[in-house]
């Protein structure tokens, strides 16, 4: 009897310390940084908060070919261009191991702000850096396909411009009512996130990067595609030294075309579409982020324009909507222009056909009291 | 015609095929020469693009040899510092989850009644997939240090731990306790202390487990490493570089690095074989 107690006591020590050994990782480090917070600064400016966070090295951004702007902002203030690498949640701005956080206005920044399921909510006590303010805007969602795609189906591809305008056109007139579709047709987030999603996109594909209202849903702009190249040609360095070379080469001639996007504009809606079935291959999980396309799709305005079947095909973490566009499992896809350029200078050809969102969604999102 | 009988039943005239199937010497050196053919034709489908025709691809997916080697060439030091960084973390998650099992499998081989179930559950926790445990870590680790490439190393680090630890403690539990027929019945009637039976039985019995163990965890390790760093929170290693490349659609680069990680796992394998023929030679 005596031996048994002595095997279990030990038994439970050890799995006790084997806990104990667990719960150490987890164990917190509380060192205050006093000083900085007892000074009290009056008003702080986006360069402070930025030389801050950069100092202490808790910049975050996903990486994976997001980072470009928060790389451009650095440099713009001679800061290193390192930066934490963050998960697609908000836990690490949450617990302050990231105090700059990379947010999309749309998404992160509203569930840092919000109350409902799956938010932090820290309404209003939060501030943002926006990246059009300071000049470091990149262009995000577009439409693009293959350039062979493009010569052999130029009514499809007018075609569908012509409609997917139509159904952003009216999500972005009626959000609520975009944000209801998305839902039905199976959302990856919650009904009040969505709205809130819809309503913030709307203001991304209907304001560009100076902060002016745009009429014209689509529309190329010049000057901002020009910008994002040129942020990407300085800070995105390829390891393959041809596809690098070609990369710095690219002109906005090599990635976009406008003349389908002219075509839609002019178009009276009829077209004499080659391809009937058609999908779209989008950046990232279905929501209100690719809302137009699910209006035309519910509205019926594919069908109105001569498709048989439009395929949504929803995106993720690690979906390349490029190569799925480059080896034709799909028709059309959403990328960046960034993402986009890369992808041509490494051997694929592929074209943007028209610019959805006319402003970048990224803002840096932090806690004023950590500064 | 009686003669000619008389020497093929005796076998002296065998078939010149025969007889280099039958030699030592070429079966020795067949183990080397046959892989490596195999190899070289493998690698001429490869860069003739006859690959390519068969699976229908195209030289973007699966580029060329000479291109990924020339990628490799041209940046070695970026390599040399990726590779150092997956080699860190998968050593140091072998090594210490490694003797952490054995040190189980030792606590269980003392208490067979309670040990057999608690390696049950140990043997449970190493089927928690990587990609399940690696973030889980991630966030249990953010508070052990300021420096995020510090943090992040640890956070890899353990959870190569956990898949060594659990793969060494089931293999070593088996060495300890399933020991030849009547050699504890020898030991037995010798009298022998438990320390003697320890010692002089079941540590000698267990060593052939354990390589057979580091077998499967020594690969397992540098894959584990791998995939934990998609979820590091600092950016480093071949396993993230690979993700980062093919996310902008530069498979070349990609390649570069799933490359890399062979050749890392290779060497590791090489190396332990060389380990296990010289601490195997008695058994044999």
């Amino acid at each position: 009897m005596k031996k048994r107690m002595k095997r279990i006591l030990c038994m439970l020590l050890t799995a006790s310390l084997a806990v104990g050994a667990f719960v150490g990782c987890g164990e917190s480090q509380k060192e205050t940084t006093s000083t900085a917070e007892n000074e009290k600064k009056e008003e702080l400016t986006s360069k402070d908060i930025i030389e801050k966070a950069a100092k202490d090295g808790k910049v975050g951004n996903w990486g994976l070919g997001n980072e470009y702007e928060v790389l451009a902002l650095l440099a713009k203030y001679d800061l290193p261009t390192d930066f934490l690498s963050q998960d697609f949640t908000m836990d690490g701005f949450d617990d302050d191991s990231i105090t700059l956080a990379s947010a999309m206005t749309y998404n992160e920044l509203g569930l840092v702000k919000n109350d409902y399921e799956g938010g932090y909510g820290y309404k209003d006590t939060v501030e943002y850096i926006d990246m059009n303010d300071e000049g470091v805007a990149m262009l995000e969602d577009n439409i693009f396909c293959s350039k062979d795609f493009a010569k052999e189906n130029p009514e499809t591809v007018a075609a569908f411009l012509y409609a997917s305008f139509k159904g952003w056109e009216y999500a972005v007139e009626n959000p609520k009512e975009a944000a209801q579709i998305c839902y039905e047709y199976g959302s990856s987030v919650s009904k009040e996130h969505q709205e809130y999603m819809a309503d913030e996109v709307a203001k991304l594909v209907s304001t560009d990067t100076k902060g002016e209202k745009v009429s014209d849903i689509g529309n190329m702009d010049e000057d901002a595609m020009k910008q994002t190249l040129d942020i990407a040609k300085k800070y995105v360095s390829l390891d393959d030294a041809d596809a690098n070379e070609k990369f710095q080469n690219l002109t906005l001639d090599d990635i976009r075309d406008t003349s389908f996007y002219e075509k839609a504009q002019a178009s009276d809606g009829k077209f004499n579409v080659e391809k009937k079935k058609v999908s779209i291959q989008l950046k990232w999980l279905p929501d209100a982020q690719f809302m137009g396309y699910y209006v035309a799709l519910d509205k019926g305005y594919y069908k109105e324009v001569g498709f048989e079947d439009v395929n949504i095909v929803s995106g993720g973490g690690d979906i390349a909507e490029t190569t799925a566009v480059n080896n034709n499992t799909v028709d059309f896809g959403v990328t960046w222009e960034t993402n986009l350029a890369s992808a041509d200078a490494s051997g694929m050809n592929l074209v943007e056909i028209a610019q959805i969102f006319q402003r970048s969604g990224l803002v840096l999102v932090y806690k004023p009291e950590n500064y | 015609m009686e003669d000619k009988v008389v020497l093929k039943k005796m076998g002296r005239r065998k078939k010149l095929r025969e007889r280099i199937r039958e030699n030592p010497k070429w079966q020795k050196a067949s183990t080397v020469i046959l892989p490596l053919i195999f190899g070289i034709i493998l690698v001429g489908l490869w860069q003739g693009q006859v690959l390519h025709r068969l699976f229908h691809t195209d030289t973007f997916t699966l580029p060329l040899l000479d291109k990924i080697g020339s990628i490799m060439a041209d940046n070695k030091e970026k390599l040399l510092e990726n590779t150092f960084s997956t080699l860190q973390v998968s050593l140091m998650g072998l090594v210490i989850g490694s003797i952490l099992g054995y040190l189980m499998a030792l606590l269980a081989s003392f208490f067979p009644k309670f040990g057999q179930g608690g390696l049950a559950v140990i043997g449970a926790f190493a089927s928690i997939p990587v990609v399940a445990m690696a973030p889980v870590f991630n966030n249990w680790t953010k508070d052990i240090s300021r420096d995020a490439s510090f943090r992040s190393m640890i956070s890899k680090t353990i959870v190569v731990m956990l898949i060594c630890a659990a793969d060494m403690g089931l293999n070593a539990y088996k060495g300890l306790t399933n020991l030849k027929p009547y050699a504890l019945d020898l030991m037995a009637i010798y009298a022998s202390s438990r320390k003697k039976i320890f010692f002089k039985l079941r540590l000698p019995n267990s060593i052939p487990y354990v390589f057979s163990a580091l077998k499967v965890s020594v690969p397992a390790s540098i894959m584990t490493a791998i995939v934990s760093e998609y979820f590091a929170e600092y950016i480093t290693g071949v396993g993230r570089q690979i993700r980062e490349n093919i996310v902008l659609a530069q498979y070349s680069t990609a390649w570069a690095y799933i490359a890399t990680a062979c050749l890392i796992g290779i060497f590791a394998y090489a190396i332990l074989m060389i380990l296990q023929s010289i601490f195997l030679k008695r058994y044999h």
